[in-house]
């Protein structure tokens, strides 16, 4: 298959002073100090290479910082790699940034235009598309309306309407999957689908590994503007969280030089984190609230577990889930921000996740908690295995044999009709 | 190419938009804002301080219209990346287009303003025979220059902010320094320093085209087609020289 975008080595510096303007007095200063060769800078990217075919799905991920928007900046012609070469063939169109794609002051419909005509488009085809932009996009009504009356949903329907209806030959979506409602996430992962159809290849970064997972051919995994690892999304995103594992032990390396973590010992499962937090016990209640780690398939469950602060953080993220013996995730709550949810943090609180109904058939699962600095980027503690839960029930739910990971209840009818349908004159 | 053109089209109207959105005269604000400074040159130099020439408003309008071009084209050109940011962030958009907007949406300007020249032409019973090739061949020259000094500064105060405010203050003294409601200074012991401003022979040229009915004076104005022709290439490869670092500073 032909390639479509290929990047050769790519790298890319940024000199840091250069992130803020800096006025003439500024420059001189700096340079009677004599420090004018010596401006700190950073490798965003270094020696980044691969290739993508018309027809993919080419997935980046990377932690915050691993040079993901960099380089889709440089895909997109927007500045110059430092050293090696990136060539296209073919119109590539993308977004890059939800703020500003668009020109505030002016309507939906004359920043549509604009992007059309960039996109290479007649007049003639830019009438036939607009419709379709518009309607794809939900926003036959505002679509007269200037665009800094827009909620941030609506500019980002526009700006993905806009993106992949003027039939670009390469689209470039920068994290822009994972805004949106649900029901308009799915309509643009059908789209993408259709897309994808054509013969048209799209470039995608996402936080989300599922999304990627789900959507990609091929995946490339940086870290720290290195590309680590590129390959089959599985084997990616299994590379990616291990990363994750990499940069906690690492942590924990330099806290220990600090100040002495002793390493907690558990009776089963498996522990990893930082300490910075610890989930120091986790207890599950059923609908009574008393202690159990038996219930019924259906019954509400508690899971409520303490969090200590050994050294001062400002906010932080967890994770709860469950999963079953495969260690399939029947299902997981992330709570991005404790001050967001919570209130502000103590040195040592209780925090409880009730579900009223766990409607998973019967077997055993495994609970598995979280603590995490609010950008993700490594563990304070994560509990993997420790905190077992067996579920109790039958697979006869009313009378319905039911398998699989849910337990829900089923409602079964049948109407009769007659063998031959009535013609109704047709 | 057609592509580019339609492009440059769209964008010009994009530009005329945007600067009158919201404003009930709209347009008319282009016109009535160099009028406007006729009457106050008129006023001060015409019945203030007295200046003797005939056809004073006709006069000095003649020279005001081609000025008006140059200096708001420059005073544009220096925050045009940050305002079109939108643009900047496409793929597969050359910046250097909205240079060539810019000069052409004030070029647009001059035109509305002119046959408001040509009624106080009228009024005060001057018709002014004058040759179209001659006058594109001014406009070619002025357009060059301008665009090749919105290079330059469009790219430097990406990086120094401060050139949008050098560049109002050199527009200020220039327009001193340019014979715009003044007669054209032949003997003067600054003549050589006088000589360094290259608008000089444009707005000559444009007032004895315009405003005379005469040819211009060929020699200092081939003399600017020279320089206008070296400040275009010097700025479009110092625009070409910097513009990945624009694009990564904006």
């Amino acid at each position: 298959m032909p390639v479509a975008v290929a990047v050769e080595n790519v790298s890319k510096r940024f000199r840091l002073h250069r992130n803020s303007p800096m006025t003439i007095r500024e420059s001189v200063y700096q340079w009677l100090a004599g420090q004018h060769e010596k401006a700190s800078s950073f490798w965003a990217l270094q020696d980044v290479s691969f290739s993508v075919e018309h027809g993919q799905v080419f997935g980046i991920i990377g932690h915050n910082g691993a040079g993901k928007s960099t380089l889709l900046r440089l895909l997109c012609g927007l500045g110059r790699p430092t050293t090696g070469r990136i060539v296209h063939s073919g119109q590539v169109s993308g977004i890059l940034d939800l703020t500003s794609g668009f020109h505030g002051d002016l309507t939906g419909r004359q920043n549509i235009t604009t992007v059309g005509i960039l996109n290479g488009l007649t007049k003639r085809e830019l009438k036939e598309r607009e419709q379709s932009v518009i309607s794809f996009a939900e926003m036959e009504e505002f679509i007269d309306q200037p665009v800094r009356t827009y909620s941030s949903g609506m500019y980002l329907r526009l700006a993905f309407a806009a993106a992949i209806e003027f039939d670009p030959a390469v689209l470039v979506l920068d994290e822009v999957l994972a805004v949106g409602d649900e029901r308009f996430q799915k309509k643009s992962l059908d789209r993408i689908a259709t897309f994808r159809k054509a013969g048209k290849t799209l470039i995608v970064t996402s936080h989300s590994a599922e999304q990627i997972q789900a959507l990609c051919d091929e995946v490339l995994v940086l870290e720290e503007g290195r590309s680590v690892m590129q390959g089959d999304p599985q084997n990616a995103i299994s590379y990616y969280h291990d990363l994750m594992r990499q940069r906690t032990d690492k942590r924990i390396a330099q806290l220990r030089e600090r100040t002495e973590v002793t390493p907690v010992t558990m009776p089963q499962g498996s522990r990893q984190g930082t300490q910075e937090a610890t989930i120091s016990a986790v207890r599950l209640c059923d609908n009574s609230m008393s202690p159990t780690n038996i219930i019924q398939s259906g019954d509400g469950l508690t899971i409520e577990f303490d969090v200590q602060m050994t050294s001062p953080l400002k906010d932080m993220a967890c994770t709860v889930g469950i999963f079953n013996m495969t260690q399939a995730k029947c299902v997981e709550f992330g709570i991005p921000s404790f001050q967001t949810s919570f209130g502000s943090l103590s040195e040592c609180q209780t925090i409880r996740c009730t579900i009223t109904s766990l409607q998973l058939h019967a077997g055993s699962y495994h609970i598995n908690l979280g603590l995490y600095p609010t950008d993700w980027s490594y563990r304070y503690d994560f509990h993997w295995q420790m905190h077992p839960l067996q579920v109790e029930g039958s697979h006869d739910i009313h009378g319905v044999y039911t398998t699989g990971i849910l337990a829900v209840e089923s409602r079964w009818n049948s109407v009769q009709n007659a063998l031959e349908h009535p013609s109704n004159g047709v | 190419m057609p592509h580019t053109l339609e492009l440059i089209w769209h964008l010009i109207k994009r530009d005329f938009h945007l600067r009158h959105a919201g404003s009930a005269l709209g347009i008319l604000w282009s016109i009535l804002v160099p009028l406007a400074q006729l009457g106050v040159l008129t006023f001060t130099f015409g019945s203030l301080i007295r200046v003797d020439i005939p056809n004073y408003p006709a006069f000095v309008y003649s020279a005001l219209l081609p000025w008006t071009w140059f200096s708001s084209s420059l005073s544009g050109a220096s925050h045009l990346f940050f305002t079109h940011r939108d643009l900047l962030r496409r793929p597969a958009f050359p910046p250097g287009t909205l240079i060539i907007v810019n000069t052409l949406v004030h070029l647009l300007i001059f035109f509305l303003s002119l046959p408001l020249l040509f009624i106080l032409m009228a009024w005060q019973e001057r018709v002014a025979i004058w040759n179209p090739f001659t006058f594109l061949l001014l406009l070619l020259i002025q357009g060059m220059l301008t665009v090749g000094l919105s290079f330059m500064i469009s790219t430097l105060n990406a990086f120094y902010r401060d050139i949008a405010q050098l560049v109002s203050i050199v527009l200020s003294f220039m327009f001193f320094l340019t014979p715009i409601f003044y007669r054209p200074v032949i003997e003067s012991e600054y003549r050589t320093l006088l000589s360094l401003n290259p608008m000089v022979p444009l707005i000559n040229a444009y007032r004895a085209l315009l405003f005379e009915g005469t040819n211009p004076e060929w020699g200092p104005l081939m003399v600017t087609g020279g320089i206008s022709t070296l400040v275009c290439g010097l700025g479009y490869l110092i625009y070409k020289h910097w513009l990945p670092d624009v694009v990564d500073a904006i």
